[in-house]
Formats: structure tokens, C-alpha cells, sequence
């Protein structure tokens, strides 16, 4: 049950370069929303596990990690929310997603 | 630790089908399993709270809007012409190396886990009321900015797709419509 803090951050490394990989990669706007998403949550993970190691100091800072993820989920729904908006708004005026083609975004 | 195994396996899997499934809507569920994953990883750190909220707000919530603009937007693949065609497995490589690195330096030096008492008495279970006191002292201010945030990330999403009579085209106002319902909901 006791696993290491290091194995959450490995795990959370992984993810994060798999999201990056993603943003370069994928040419849909959508894609590249869906691999910043991951990222967000690999550094999550990682935030948590290291409140989990924090808390052998003792004391209710180590819970200020959570909350700190808390925020962070609050501020990807509305990063969400907006991005999607904007998608389908470009996707009005330039029938494509691709960002090879969304070199400039003008109205 | 085998449990962690199979969460490990299963994260990754998911997200390597989203940076490379053909279908967009494959790589949204792909994700789907990575933060499903994620959310048990916040329950054997000790995060019960945090790991409802996962799959309520992301696995929920935002999924559902992704899933509502891929199916919106049709996105298909275009055969357009690929520029920068040596980028590929040039970012792949380096990816690759960033990850192993930095997952090799995380192992190579582990510390001992706090035990179990103490984390039961610091973290409880990272129950709402914990996370309520820090979120209602150290993080007010940031609470606070966070309310403000959501109020004008829907105002901003409402005007962004909001449409001035004289456009043309009623599918896509149609569907602008629903996105307005869809954008909503989560905040």
C-alpha cells in the first residue's frame, strides 16, 4: 500500500512528456486542448504525492497541496470552457481545426 | 505496489492513445481512462476528495464538452500537406528522453514514506473538511480570484460563440447554441 512518492512522480513525468509530445504532434486544435489536459494532470499527480510526503512535517500545510490541486482544476474548466469557445468560433470563419492553417488568427 | 502496477499501465496506455488514436473521439476516451486512473492514484495518496472531484468535474464534466465539440466540428483528418516532416520522431525521441530522465532521477533516490499513522492524522483522508479549512485560510485569496475567473470564463465563452443576426448559416448557429448549454454547465 506504502508507495513511494518517487513512483507517483515517475508516473507523473511520463504522463507529462507523453502531453507535450502530444501539443507538438498533433496537428487538430482539439488534440492539442486534449494533450494540455494530460499535462495538467500529470502535474497534478505530482503536487499530490508530494502533500502526501509533506505530511510527515506535520501540521495542516501539507494539506495545502490538495488545495492547491482544487485551484488548479477550477482554473482547466474554465481554460476549457474558453478554449472550446474559441475553437468553435475559428472553426466558423476557417472551416479547419488544423493549427498548420491557423498560422495567424484574425476575425 | 502491484496495484500501482496495472494504475501505471493504464494511465500510460491512455494517454499514448491520445497522442496518437486517428480518431478524435478515440483519444478523448483514451484520456478518459488516463484520468479515471489518475483519480485512483488521488485515492492511494490519500486524496479521497480530490479524487471524487476528478472524475465528477474532468471525467464528467469537461469530458462531455470535448466530447460535444469533437462530434460539433466533425473534425475528420484532413489530407493537408505535413510541413516539418522530420518533427515527428524528432519530438518523439526527445519526449521520450525527457520522460525516461526525469523518471529515472524520481527512482533512483527514494525516500521513506511517512507512515501510515502520521499520514492518517496530517492528510484524513484528504476529507472536504480538511481541504475546506486550507481552501478558507491560506487559499482565500486565491478562492476568491478562482470565483471571478469561472464568472468571466462564461461571460468571455457565451460572447465568443454568440452570433450578430447578419452572419449567414443556421447549422452552425444551431450548434452554437448547444455548445452555449454545454459551456455552462461545468462552471
Amino acid at each position: 500500500m506504502n508507495v513511494p512518492t518517487e513512483y507517483f512522480v515517475a508516473l507523473s513525468a511520463v504522463l507529462f512528456g507523453l502531453g507535450a509530445v502530444g501539443v507538438i504532434v498533433r496537428r487538430s486544435a482539439i488534440l492539442v486542448f486534449l494533450s494540455i489536459e494530460l499535462m495538467l494532470n500529470a502535474a497534478n499527480l505530482a503536487i499530490v504525492a508530494y502533500a502526501r510526503q509533506w505530511s510527515a512535517t506535520g501540521g495542516i500545510h501539507a494539506l495545502e497541496g490538495q488545495g492547491a490541486v482544487f485551484i488548479v482544476l477550477a482554473v482547466a474548466a474554465a481554460e476549457v470552457a474558453v478554449g472550446l469557445g474559441i475553437l468553435v468560433a475559428i472553426f466558423r470563419y476557417r472551416v479547419t481545426t488544423d493549427v498548420d492553417q491557423l498560422s495567424e488568427v484574425r476575425a | 505496489m502491484i496495484g500501482f502496477l496495472i494504475l501505471a499501465v493504464a494511465a500510460v496506455a491512455g494517454a499514448v492513445l491520445v497522442v496518437t488514436a486517428r480518431q478524435p473521439v478515440h483519444a478523448a476516451l483514451g484520456l478518459v481512462g488516463t484520468l479515471l486512473s489518475v483519480a485512483v492514484a488521488y485515492i492511494m495518496l490519500d486524496a479521497h476528495f480530490l479524487a471524487a472531484i476528478q472524475v465528477i468535474v474532468y471525467a464528467g464534466a469537461i469530458m462531455v464538452l470535448f466530447l460535444f465539440v469533437i462530434m460539433l466540428l466533425n473534425v475528420e483528418r484532413q489530407p493537408g500537406a505535413v510541413r516539418w516532416r522530420w518533427l515527428r520522431p524528432v519530438v518523439y525521441g526527445v519526449g521520450l528522453l525527457g520522460a525516461v530522465a526525469v523518471a529515472a532521477t524520481a527512482l533512483l533516490g527514494t525516500r521513506p514514506v511517512p507512515d501510515r499513522a502520521t499520514v492518517d492524522a496530517v492528510l484524513q483522508g484528504g476529507i472536504p473538511e480538511r481541504i475546506g479549512t486550507v481552501l478558507f485560510s491560506e487559499y482565500l485569496l486565491a478562492f476568491h480570484l478562482v470565483a471571478v475567473l469561472l464568472l468571466t470564463g462564461v461571460v468571455a465563452a457565451v460572447s465568443l460563440v454568440q452570433r450578430s443576426g447578419d452572419e449567414p448559416g443556421t447549422e452552425a448557429a444551431a450548434a452554437a447554441a448547444q455548445v452555449d448549454q454545454g459551456i455552462g454547465e461545468p462552471a
